[in-house]
């Protein structure tokens, strides 16, 4: 076989492999959408509970991405600038939420914060944790935490830290050193993790699930809402709403190939 | 004096990097740390512009207790040998950065900068990034980013270590002149002992973590104190139990007092300078520089019998 041949029996396994796998059913979910029409779409998407499973889903993801920006930049930080005792665990310990499975996170999450859990006194002290907006909120914190800190960590060793002793030297302290010259130059590595963790804000389930009690048009976010009206056997319904957390997440991959660094440096 | 550091010493887990090392670098002087890889060198300089944190010791800067103080505040100028340009500024912001980061006037960093710019001869590339410069641009930048904010030492860890041979001879004359021009203390690393003698005013022989000597170029060469640095500056060739120059060896065609007779096994011709290298009658090799006019006059060829004595020999206890 030629190369230009096996190049192109290579492309098409490839092209193969993900419409079978993915673009094919996510075209069918579309085609199911506006099956009836655009107006059936419309109306199965704007009933009080579904807008109420979108803006929540929102308001946990605009909660939970700025945090684990903050935290992830800053554990990068801390495991390639700094030597401190118990290094090695922090570095696999940010890995964990990988590794466990959402299920059991939610399960954990409802032990620490059920009336037998270590942290019930709170739940007795009239603050409503599970089953509420901070346990969903934890849970997708915990699941979306190690997205940033993970594409840091490579680019921080990558770049050394000769550019900040020398602006050390330079007379800049510690704070106006992070933000003139380390931020800069870790920024396309902590947008990539921000979209990243989007991503994964957006379509947390299982932990979520676990938490939130899934009370409609109350503790029920979008994810959460395609299975509700699975189950109810309104499958436009569902459809109408995968397609719109697909196009989301569309937005946000397409948003990421835009602002890739345009090679800038060698 | 500008630096006074006393009694230095860094470990690094088991390696001794500085052990108990003293030194006083004069106001306005031009001062290298010369050493092999390893020798400590860069590890003093580190020390003193307060990037590393000495086990013991303190450094005294401009009179002032410098030991405890955070590298941002000691006044030093730090040159890298990979530049650590600031890759997402332009060089005019790079230059700019200390002066920016002291919040002086728009109208004043941009004078200085332009200044700065003419002094390193980057004027043209004032608006470009560093990936766009070469490493001698580079490196002048960085020289221009350090003496922006009119540091009172300036500290450059071999400067010239990443560029090539032809533009390290250019800066190396190049950081002379600016030295006779701005007359900042300046302290310079390097491994090459050829750019210490040609640049330095003083220069400080490191070796394992220790100073072995302290002195003017010519001062090492001809009154070296150990056999470390009579081998480090300058060629040696080894005569009994001691050091010869090997210009210092003369070889004559009849014996004489005090010579050894040596057969010639090669006849190096090096342009002005020729290099016979001789096998004693004990088995000994050893060297000898000439000019090529002495050569000639003795008619020096392969396999002859010459009669060899060292005019200034050294023996290192």
């Amino acid at each position: 076989m030629t190369s230009a041949l096996r190049r192109v029996g290579l492309r098409a396994v490839a092209l193969t492999y993900l419409s079978a796998i993915l673009l094919g059913p996510l075209a069918l979910v579309f085609y199911r959408t506006f099956e009836n029409g655009v107006g059936a779409a419309w109306d199965a998407l704007s009933t009080p509970e579904t807008v109420n499973a979108f803006k929540l889903t929102l308001i946990i993801t605009a909660i939970a991405v700025p945090l684990n920006t903050i935290f992830g930049i800053a554990c990068a930080l801390a495991i390639v600038r700094r030597r401190f005792p118990g290094k090695g665990l922090v570095n696999a310990f940010v890995d964990l939420p990988l590794a466990l499975s959402p299920v059991v996170v939610g399960l954990s999450l409802f032990l620490l914060y059920g009336r037998d859990g270590w942290f019930g006194w709170l739940d007795e002290n009239g603050i409503q944790v599970l089953f509420s907006l901070p346990a969903m909120v934890i849970a997708t914190i915990f699941v979306s935490l190690p997205f940033v800190a993970r594409e840091v960590v490579p680019t921080l060793r990558e770049i050394g830290d000769e550019q900040e002793q020398a602006a050390r030297t330079l007379g800049a302290g510690s704070w106006p050193t992070f933000w003139r010259i380390t931020l800069p130059a870790i920024r396309w590595a902590v947008i990539y993790g921000v979209i990243l963790t989007t991503a994964r804000c957006l379509g947390e389930y299982g932990a979520v699930a676990v938490v939130s009690g899934r009370l409609q048009g109350e503790t029920e976010t979008a994810t959460l809402r395609v299975e509700e009206r699975y189950e109810s056997f309104d499958l436009a319904g569902a459809y109408a709403i995968s397609i719109v957390l697909a196009l989301i997440a569309v937005l946000v991959l397409v948003a990421m190939t835009a602002i890739r660094p345009k090679e800038e440096a060698a | 004096m500008s630096i006074v550091a006393t009694g230095i010493s860094k470990r690094f887990g088991d390696f001794v990097a500085l052990d108990d090392v003293s030194l006083e670098v004069r106001r306005g002087s031009l001062t290298a740390l010369l050493g092999p890889s390893g020798s400590g060198k860069s590890t003093l300089l580190r020390v003193i512009a307060g990037l590393e944190a000495p086990d013991s010791g303190e450094i005294v800067i401009s009179g002032e207790d410098a030991t405890e103080l955070a590298p941002q505040k000691r006044g030093v100028g730090f040159v890298f040998q990979h530049y650590a340009a600031f890759k997402h500024m332009t060089v005019r912001n790079n230059i700019a950065f200390g002066l920016t980061i002291r919040k002086r006037p728009k109208a004043e960093i941009r004078e200085r900068v332009d200044r700065l710019l003419e002094l390193v001869q980057l004027q043209q590339f004032a608006d470009r990034y560093p990936a766009q410069l070469s490493g001698g641009q580079r490196q002048r930048m960085a020289l221009a980013r350090a003496l922006a904010v009119e540091p009172e030492v300036l500290l450059l860890d071999e400067p010239f270590g990443a560029l090539d041979a032809r533009v390290r001879a250019e800066l190396r004359a190049w950081l002379r002149r600016l030295h006779d021009e701005v007359h900042v203390t300046t302290v310079f690393v390097t491994h090459d002992q050829e750019e210490a003698m040609e640049v330095a005013d003083q220069i400080a022989v490191m070796n394992k973590g220790r100073i072995e000597q302290v002195g003017g170029p010519r001062d090492l060469y001809e009154e070296p104190a150990t056999e470390f640095v009579m081998s480090f500056i300058g060629p040696t060739t080894r005569v009994g139990d001691g050091w010869v120059r090997p210009h210092d060896l003369v070889l004559l065609l009849d014996p004489a007092d005090g010579t050894t007779e040596a057969m010639i096994e090669r006849v190096v011709h090096l342009g002005f300078e020729v290099r016979v290298e001789l096998l004693c009658a004990d088995g000994e090799k050893m060297w000898a520089q000439l000019t090529r006019d002495r050569c000639e006059e003795l008619e020096l060829a392969q396999g002859q019998i010459v009669y060899v004595r060292a005019a200034e020999e050294r023996v290192f206890a």
